[in-house]
């Protein structure tokens, strides 16, 4: 029973992964509709669905993704065309069968529900139609006729005739078989340019028995058919008949194009050799179960000279050389191509995450061993200590690897919703994605996916403007959201940009001036202004839609990036556009640290954020004590003495020798003074927990090889702190 | 030795079942004060460790401590019940007790100045708090418990370490703090 779960729920992801990727090409044929690849991946998806659910017996899904199916064939056979209602449809159809196998999953026993069944048939009624299991069929067989068509227009030129060889066995007139109706029977296919006929085995004299068959033709035949049909003529004969169908010369380059076509079916499996050429038509079933008879005959009698099937194929004439070499070069290149794609494994992310917790812990007595081996002064082992250190942290950065994915598919899945939105809008409006393969954190990836939908739901919404409208102001009709990735500093970047109307910093100020967010004679930079789009209750928008615009929404995607230890800025010009900046770390697990000592406290500052440290004499810098700035090599910055911004002390007391860590968050630098540099260390990053949730400035804990708890500095908090307590108008803001 | 615990276990529970059963008591000291808290509550008592201060925290928060690995933060009760906080002390403990929020469990420890014993309290001898007299805010107490004469004041955890409660407070100073600093720029 848990096996058959087990490969149900892979059967889900699969369809999940295949729906997803469905979805994609949907939409990517919606700008291009001939790209044949893309056409041939929804038809992938949506036969794959329909054979995996046919094997759990979830017929629903089975009947649905048939008509489905269908309609894609005629498409990838080009008897169809794809176009925006069709598109639309299939988008419709591929979230119908994900509710399918959700009901199949939930409630499999149960009949459909009416609502479910209703959107089937009316999908299926779309999707052109009534083709229904019996029309599919001379669909097929047109297709089929329509490929030996062409190579009859060619073979006017250079021989296009079939040649058929007829063996009866003896015993065939004694079985009811008259040779002279199947060759008549043929002749409904065709025409017969030329018959020969021969009997080589005609015995001489008494051993001649009148009553056996020794008759053998050689018919040249020409038609419209294939090679299954031809031999669909002579199907009630071939017990008692040798029968080979020798295809015309330009039948054979026929089939060689088909087999260097990239395959279009079941790629993820490999075909066999026989399958194969079946499949183009080279070779019939039964050619194909008599060329394995013989095979396992051979191999029975001499397990060593079993001849591979190629072979066996060509000395039985069914099947041509150079149709058989070039059908093993491509079992060849499918074979790896598999296995390039089984070079992935699928793993439970909690064995990930397992995984993770545990080279933390290896990191903490790694550096608890190295502290030990200082004390002690053990200089033999320090070397080995060294080594292992650095297999550690070796370890670590793998281990935290393999929870990296790129943010990509993350990006694709907003297409849709651009796409649907912008319908429903009528506005029309592309998006731009860059960066995709930028890597980040999974479990990050899983949460920064609301935000991002609420971010671009919001550009859709309020930013990017009707067509009139953007005609009006001289720009194109179509608009632009943009998703771009990039990592700077230890963090990833997100930018979701339009090229829309720009927010309204004055609306925004009398907004907030109603709500009573700011006073009305506060002044406010124009940052300051767009920051307070993340406060609660909120809404530019005169009217609510149902997309967005209730005024409860930035707040809630502000506390989930600040969540994640990430933040989130606006920029904005008007009449130009909108673009928010999201900052988030690369990983939630592990990460290098940096430790000071301030006021007999260490704390952890990020190594990545870490610009330089510099002592702090007057020979290095000059300081300003009272505004709290340092002017570095002709640089200007703010800076904060950790040790009395914590204990919130006003007046400096401290004399001794103190050195300064300048930190880098986005465009700004900051230094943090601090009473002695630790240097380098491996920090995993512990949850504070609840309590110190709303603490900004501290972004978290790590245990520190001494098994003394050491606090990481949220730089990001402290930097923003640090300037803007420093610039004049957020006196008004604090207080 | 296991058979023991289990039994040990099934008897408190038997004990909390029914009224007129006695129910456990851990007793420490405050200042110059006995406290006590419900014997289910806590999860374990731990010598004094390193503790980290967690800057631009109010008093109550003492810090965080390592504890196998975890880090859990400990309050210090005194300061919590606004009385002067604690100072270390050679009998100093921290009573680590389980809080839930949300569905989410945290431990949280508490720092106190002495543990003292587990008292057996029968379920009569535990009364309603006083509307007033007591000089700890009286929706920190649960119940008072008689012990010969004297009474206990039993303490209501989930209120005391309310970690809503906790992270909101912090959330007042801070903003104080910044206020404070924005002050001192003021002046310079």
């Amino acid at each position: 029973m848990s096996e058959l779960d087990a490969a149900i729920q892979t059967f889900v992801q699969e369809a999940d992964e295949l729906l997803a990727e469905m979805e994609l090409a949907l939409l990517g044929l919606e700008d291009n509709p001939d790209d044949s690849e893309s056409i041939n991946s929804v038809f992938r998806a949506m036969h794959t669905i329909k054979g995996s659910s046919g094997l759990f017996g979830f017929d629903s899904i089975v009947a649905f993704a048939h008509e489905a199916e269908t309609v894609l064939d005629q498409v990838r056979r080009g008897q169809r065309v794809i176009d925006g209602t069709l598109i639309s449809t299939l988008l419709n159809c591929k979230d119908h069968t994900s509710k399918l196998i959700e009901h199949c999953l939930t409630e499999a026993e149960q009949e459909l529900s009416q609502e479910l069944k209703l959107t089937g048939e009316s999908l299926i009624k779309q999707l052109g139609g009534a083709t229904t299991k019996q029309e599919s069929m001379p669909v097929e067989a047109d297709s089929k006729r329509g490929s030996s068509e062409t190579s009859e227009t060619e073979g006017d030129t250079n021989g296009n005739d079939w040649v058929i060889l007829l063996e009866f066995g003896p015993d065939a007139l004694r079985n009811g078989m008259d040779p002279l109706s199947f060759i008549r029977y043929l002749k409904t296919l065709g025409d017969i340019v030329d018959i020969l006929t021969s009997a080589p085995d005609l015995p001489i004299g008494e051993a001649m028995d009148p009553e056996s068959c020794y008759l053998h033709f050689k018919i040249v035949f020409r038609g419209n058919t294939d090679k299954q049909g031809i031999e669909s003529v002579f199907e009630f004969a071939e017990d008692d008949c040798e029968i080979r169908i020798i295809p015309p010369h330009s039948q054979i380059e026929h089939y060689l194009s088909l087999l260097a076509e990239p395959s279009d079916e079941d790629d993820a499996q490999v075909e066999r050799l026989g399958e194969m050429l079946i499949n183009i038509g080279a070779l019939t079933p039964k050619e194909v179960a008599k060329a394995l008879q013989r095979q396992s005959e051979d191999k029975a009698e001499s397990p060593e000279q079993a001849k591979p099937i190629g072979e066996i194929l060509v000395e039985q004439q069914s099947a041509e050389q150079p149709v058989v070499e070039q059908a093993l070069k491509k079992q060849q290149s499918v074979k790896q191509k598999i296995a390039a794609e089984a070079n992935y494994i699928r793993v439970d992310s909690e064995k990930l995450g397992k995984l993770i917790n545990l080279v933390g812990e290896l990191v903490i007595s790694g550096a608890a061993m190295r502290m030990m081996v200082d004390r002690h002064g053990l200089s033999d082992v320090e070397e080995v200590a060294v080594s292992m250190n650095d297999l550690v942290s070796e370890i670590r950065d793998t281990a935290l690897e393999l929870r990296m994915v790129a943010i990509g598919e993350t990006f694709s899945r907003f297409r849709r919703v651009v796409r649907d939105v912008s319908n429903e809008l009528n506005k029309q409006i592309e998006l731009k994605i860059t960066g995709g393969e930028t890597e980040l954190d999974k479990t990050v990836v899983e949460k920064i996916n609301d935000p991002l939908t609420h971010l671009i739901r919001n550009s859709l919404d309020h930013g990017i403007e009707m067509p009139e409208q953007r005609r009006a102001a001289g720009k194109p009709e179509q608009g632009t959201v943009h998703l771009n990735a990039y990592h700077d500093s230890g963090h990833i970047v997100i930018q979701i940009a339009d090229d829309g109307a720009g927010l309204n910093d004055e609306k925004i100020r009398t907004k907030a001036i109603a709500n009573g967010l700011i006073t009305a004679d506060q002044v406010l930079t124009k940052q300051e202004v767009f920051d307070l789009i993340f406060e609660a209750g909120l809404s530019t928008k005169d009217e609510a839609s149902n997309l967005s615009g209730r005024g409860v929404g930035m707040d809630v995607v502000r506390r989930n990036i600040e969540a994640l230890r990430g933040s989130v800025s606006l920029d904005s010009e008007p009449g130009q556009g909108t673009t928010v900046t999201i900052n988030l770390p690369l990983t939630l697990a592990i990460i290098d640290g940096f430790m000071v000592e301030a006021e007999q406290e260490c704390y952890i500052i990020p190594l990545s954020m870490v610009e330089e440290c510099v002592e702090m004499s007057p020979e290095e810098c000059e300081f300003d004590e009272i505004q709290h700035y340092v002017n570095l090599r002709g640089e200007v910055m703010p800076y904060l003495r950790l040790g009395d911004y914590f204990n919130n002390r006003k007046q400096h007391s401290n004399i001794h020798r103190e050195s300064m860590v300048v930190v880098r968050f986005g465009q700004t630098k900051v230094g943090f003074v601090v009473d002695k540099l630790h240097g380098e260390h491996q920090t995993v990053i512990k949850p504070l927990g609840k309590v110190f949730e709303q603490l900004k400035g501290i972004s978290g804990a790590t245990v520190l090889g001494s098994g003394d708890v050491a606090l990481i500095l949220d730089v990001q908090g402290l930097v923003q702190f640090a300037t803007r307590d420093k610039s004049r108008a957020s006196i008004g803001l604090a207080g | 030795m296991s058979n023991l615990v289990v039994k040990g276990k099934s008897g408190q529970e038997l004990a909390a079942g029914s009224a007129d059963q006695f129910q456990q008591y851990l007793t420490f000291l405050v200042g110059k004060d006995n406290f006590a808290i419900g014997i289910l509550d806590v999860k374990e008592i731990i010598e004094i460790s390193n503790i980290t201060r967690v800057p631009m925290t109010p008093d109550y928060i003492r810090g965080v401590i390592n504890l196998r690995g975890n880090v859990v933060p400990v309050i210090d009760l005194s300061a919590r019940l606004d009385r002067h906080p604690s100072e270390i002390t050679k009998r100093s403990c921290i009573v680590l007790v389980e809080v839930e929020t949300h569905g989410e469990s945290q431990v949280i420890g508490m720092l106190v100045d002495q543990v003292n014993e587990i008292l057996d309290i029968p379920q009569a001898n535990i009364q309603p708090p006083p509307d007033f007299g007591a000089d700890i805010r009286t929706e920190f107490i649960q119940a008072m418990g008689r012990v010969d004469d004297n009474f206990i004041i039993l303490l209501a955890i989930n209120r005391i370490l309310s970690i809503d409660e906790l992270s909101q407070l912090q959330h007042v100073v801070k903003s104080q703090n910044n206020a404070s600093q924005t002050d001192s720029s003021e002046l310079a």
